[in-house]
This record gives structure tokens, C-alpha cells and sequence, in this order.
């Protein structure tokens, strides 16, 4: 039973230590870079509270150290995390074989739209049909969404979402409060 | 109430005395003794317990041996054999006896033996005292059938919305079973067994399901509406998390509002990240003990004097910057965390030799940046 405070403190310990490792010293730092230097560090951040536990964390990390040019500065921020995330860091998320079982699934989802299957059903299992089809729609928008979404079922991807909401919303707040706070500080 | 392994298991007793002394009873009050005053905390202890007749096993667990708990769960079977509304993890709200010999078995030393083999046959023992409850469990049946499905799922879960450990949900479904059959149950149990085998000790390996009044009953539907009860319980969750799900009706609707939500929050970060990369032309962090000392108490209250040791170089103002900041300062005294700024504020001064400050021409370019991208 986290309490939010608790989230919002190691989040913002973790963060500062990342943004201190990130060097901001360079000269020829444009506004982009940093921008997605913190936006890394706040990233590597937020999973890392979750020390690897849910799989959103662990994805999130593959996720970052992939997209990041220097993947040095992940590995440095990650020194004294848990073996796990340095792992996920290091090699990639998801095994070979459950690429191959997704690309399947796509496959067979597309030979199945293309029949074209003319049968006059009652209107209530249509009307079941479509509600089906709706929220396994929303579903895969859903999935892609949530890091890491793809690889899980159902049951998992809902409190994977609960998880990755309650983190997300500590991660805003505490960076509102710190944008507003050099705002503020920087308006004196 | 026997525990069925009981004489199989007399292959190698501890004590070979005992034996003889079973059918004794003068000295069936010297073995408890004995028994008793070993110290009971190691699982071997356990284990000769195991090893000794049913009926005497059965009446050392009705003795006060607090430390095997087991008599918590005897009590709470004779009681309350169904409705549990707190869910005590040492309260074990099974309401057979199945719960006291998968705990027995993994407390044992012994446990060599599978613990299929224990379930499969605390199945049909348990066909004794289900029978025996059946009129017991038509008066529970009388209940609308959807209060203890979801009391069950809900009851730890909605206590606490906000932070939910993804273990911790998974302790709940525990239904009462009520099958003829007992073939497709094990089946059904050893299939839903692979999803519990991570959860901690005190949790059966399978669900029990309870089928409902004019319902099929095979074992694909039950799985199915197992599957869809774990699922609406968890939107349900998902429900109260978002703000302005509460009147919607229907998966997809959720499901879209939920969506927005997340969407939302992750265009938030990138907005804040592009705002904190505007502000500073250069962050240099003097961060020390401050942090670290301050790591126990609330956020909110130590927010500012975290914040404070973290110095920001200083822009040049021109009139436009002290507008803005006075009226962030007005606003910031409605929220009770700022209202700390105005002491800390006499402190920033000094701290400016820990600044490392970029050269005029540079901050001038972000600021022209900044006013660009007033967000």
C-alpha cells in the first residue's frame, strides 16, 4: 500500500539524480535535446519506482535506452537500480518467440476481416457482435498505449493501466510543481 | 474432519514407541506432552504431527498450538464457513478444510509428494462435509448470487483504489464450488492452478467457482465467466481511478474515457519536459544530504526546501518576466505549500556562488525562446 506521497519523493530523488548525471554542460545543447534529456530522466525515473515489478516499468526502460542515442547515460542512471531493470536495459524486452506469436496474430486477424461473410444473423447477437468488436478495438488502442502493452492478455494489460496511470499522474505533479517552481524562482 | 494422508504416511515415524502407545490411551496424555513441549515453531514438528493417526493429529490441532494457526482456520470453519467480509491473510475464509491440508502440506518437510495428490484427495473428503453443508449452502444460495462473487473481488480491492499492488488482487476469487462431477473439477482446478502458483502460501492453487441458478455449468463457461468476473472487477477498479467514469455504462465507453486519461497524462510530460527545458539555459544541481535527510516526511512540506538548494541561474527580468511573476506569486499563495516561498526566498541569494551561470547573450536567446512558447 504505496501511499502517492511516497511515489512523488523517490520519483523526484530518482529524477534529479538522473538530470544530474545528464550533461548539461555542453554548449551546443539545442532546446530539443534537452527537452528529451529530461523527458529520459523522468522516464527512467518513474519506472524505476516500481524496481521492475510490472512489466509497463521494464518496457519503459527497453523502451528508453532503444530511442536514446547514448545508452551510457541509461545504463549510468540505472547503477543502483535492481538487476532486472540493468538487465532489461541491456538486452531487449520480449523474447524472439512472442514476436513471432504476435506477427500471427496479425496475420490471422487480417485473413479474417478479408472473408466476407454475408449471413443474416438475429439482431441481438449483432448487436453483441459489435460491442465486441468496439472494445476489442479500444482494446488494441489501449495496448499501444501502455508500454509494453502488446505482450500481455487482457486481465493483465487493466492492472498493468491501473499501475501506469497512478504513476503517471505522480510523475506530472511533481514536474508541474518543479516547472512552476523554476518559474517562479527564475521570475525573481 | 481426518486428514486422509494420515496413515500412509507412518512409514517412517519419529518416535517407533508411538506406534504402540496409539492404541494406549494412559499414555496418549504423555505423547501430547511431549509433543507439546517440543518447541513447535520448526515445520519438522509439524511433520511428526503429520505422521501420527488422524484423530490423534486432529486433537493436537485443537490444542492451543498457536503457532500452527491452524486453529483459526478450524474455528473460522466451524463459524463463518462462508461469508468472510474482512479477508484476513491469516484468516484463511475457505470454508473446507482443503486450505488446512494444502497448508500442512507445505509446511511439512515432507512434502516430497505431490501437491496434486493431496488436493485430489482432499476432493473427495471434502464431498463429505459439502454434502453434509449442502442445506447450509442452499440458505446461502437464497443470497443474491452476485454479492459474494463480489464481495470477494471487491472487498480488498475497493479499500484501497488509488494504490493497488497487481499481487494483491489476485488473492481473491474464492467461490464456493458445487459439482456433481468431480472429474472436470480437478480438471478445471489443475487448469486455473498455473495462474495462483505465484501467489503466496496462503492461497489454493485454483478458484472455486460457484455455478449459479439456471447457468451452465461445464467447464469452458465456468472458466469463461470466471475470466469475465476477473475482468469486470478490474475496470471496476479502473472505474473510480478515472474521474468521470462513475456514470458511464459499458466497456468500450470506459474503455474510451480511459484512453483519453492516459493520452492526456502522457501529453502533460512531454508539455512539462518542454517547459523545463525552456526555463533553464543551463540546470546545475547542488543536490546533497538535503534530499536524502528529507526522505521521510511529506512532499508537500518539504517541497520548497528541497527546492530551494536547488539554485536556477538567474535571467535577466525586464518588465514583461515581473508581470508574469507576480502573478504566479499571487497564485501560488492560494496553494498552502507556497506559502513557505516568502521565508526561503532571503536564502536563495546567497546560495548564488553554487550557480553556474552561462554567459548574457545565451540566457537572452532562451528568454526570447521562453516568451515564444508561453504555454
Amino acid at each position: 500500500m504505496r501511499a502517492p506521497q511516497t511515489i512523488k519523493q523517490e520519483f523526484l530523488k530518482k529524477w534529479i539524480l538522473g538530470l544530474q548525471l545528464c550533461d548539461f554542460a555542453k554548449q551546443n545543447m539545442s532546446m530539443l535535446e534537452r527537452k528529451k534529456a529530461i523527458k529520459l530522466s523522468a522516464d527512467i525515473a518513474i519506472a524505476s519506482t516500481r524496481n521492475g515489478m510490472t512489466c509497463w516499468s521494464r518496457a519503459l526502460v527497453a523502451k528508453a535506452s532503444r530511442d536514446y542515442g547514448d545508452k551510457v547515460l541509461v545504463e549510468r542512471m540505472l547503477a543502483s537500480e535492481s538487476e532486472k531493470l540493468k538487465k532489461v536495459s541491456s538486452i531487449g524486452l520480449i523474447a524472439p518467440n512472442k514476436w513471432v506469436i504476435i506477427r500471427s496474430k496479425k496475420i490471422l486477424r487480417k485473413s479474417r476481416r478479408a472473408r466476407r461473410v454475408r449471413s443474416s444473423v438475429p439482431l441481438s447477437v449483432l448487436a453483441k457482435s459489435i460491442a465486441k468488436k468496439m472494445v476489442k478495438k479500444r482494446t488494441q488502442v489501449l495496448k499501444s498505449l501502455v508500454p509494453g502493452g502488446e505482450f500481455m492478455d487482457d486481465i493483465s494489460l487493466i492492472e498493468e493501466t491501473l499501475d501506469y496511470i497512478i504513476s503517471l499522474r505522480a510523475q506530472v505533479d511533481v514536474m508541474q510543481t518543479l516547472a512552476k517552481a523554476t518559474e517562479l524562482l527564475n521570475g525573481k | 474432519m481426518e486428514l486422509p494422508t494420515g496413515p500412509g504416511h507412518r512409514s517412517s515415524p519419529m518416535r517407533p514407541q508411538s506406534e504402540d502407545t496409539v492404541f494406549d490411551s494412559l499414555q496418549f496424555g504423555e505423547d501430547i506432552q511431549h509433543l507439546i513441549s517440543v518447541p513447535p515453531e520448526n515445520a519438522s514438528s509439524f511433520t511428526a504431527l503429520l505422521e501420527l493417526p488422524p484423530n490423534q493429529a486432529v486433537e493436537l490441532l485443537h490444542s492451543p498450538d498457536s503457532t500452527l494457526r491452524t486453529r483459526t482456520v478450524i474455528e473460522t470453519h466451524h463459524q463463518k464457513p462462508y461469508l468472510q467480509p474482512q479477508f484476513n491473510a491469516a484468516n484463511l475464509a475457505f470454508p473446507t478444510n482443503s486450505g488446512l491440508i494444502e497448508r500442512a502440506a507445505r509446511l511439512s518437510v515432507f512434502a516430497g509428494e505431490n501437491l496434486n495428490n493431496i488436493s485430489n484427495n482432499s476432493l473427495e473428503t471434502s464431498s463429505g462435509p459439502s454434502n453434509s453443508s449442502a442445506n447450509l449452502e442452499k440458505v446461502v444460495k437464497s443470497e443474491p448470487a452476485e454479492a459474494e462473487s463480489d464481495l470477494n473481488p471487491s472487498q480488498p480491492l475497493v479499500s484501497d483504489p488509488t494504490t493497488v499492488e497487481i499481487g494483491a488482487q489476485n488473492q481473491r476469487p474464492v467461490k464456493r464450488k458445487e459439482r456433481e462431477k468431480k472429474g472436470k473439477s480437478s480438471t478445471k482446478k489443475s487448469k486455473s492452478s498455473g495462474n495462483d502458483n505465484s501467489e503466496d502460501a496462503e492461497k489454493l492453487p485454483y478458484v472455486h467457482v460457484r455455478a449459479r441458478r439456471g447457468q451452465a455449468t461445464d467447464s469452458h463457461s465456468l472458466a469463461e465467466r470466471a475470466r469475465r468476473e476477473k475482468i469486470n472487477a478490474r475496470m471496476k477498479l479502473l472505474q473510480e481511478l478515472v474521474p468521470g467514469c462513475n456514470k458511464i455504462s459499458g466497456t468500450a465507453l470506459v474503455l474510451d474515457e480511459i484512453i483519453n486519461h492516459v493520452q492526456s497524462l502522457q501529453r502533460q510530460v512531454e508539455f512539462l519536459s518542454m517547459r523545463l527545458a525552456a526555463v533553464n539555459p543551463r540546470i546545475d544541481f547542488n543536490l546533497d544530504s538535503t534530499l536524502a535527510a528529507e526522505g521521510g516526511s511529506l512532499m508537500d512540506s518539504n517541497f520548497p526546501s528541497m527546492v530551494m538548494p536547488l539554485t536556477w541561474p538567474e535571467v535577466q527580468v525586464n518588465g514583461n518576466r515581473q508581470n508574469y511573476q507576480q502573478q504566479w506569486h499571487f497564485d501560488a499563495v492560494n496553494q498552502p505549500v507556497w506559502g513557505r516561498e516568502e521565508d526561503s526566498y532571503n536564502f536563495i541569494t546567497p546560495e548564488n556562488s553554487l550557480l553556474s551561470y552561462d554567459s548574457s547573450a545565451n540566457s537572452a536567446s532562451l528568454h526570447s525562446n521562453q516568451l515564444k512558447m508561453e504555454l
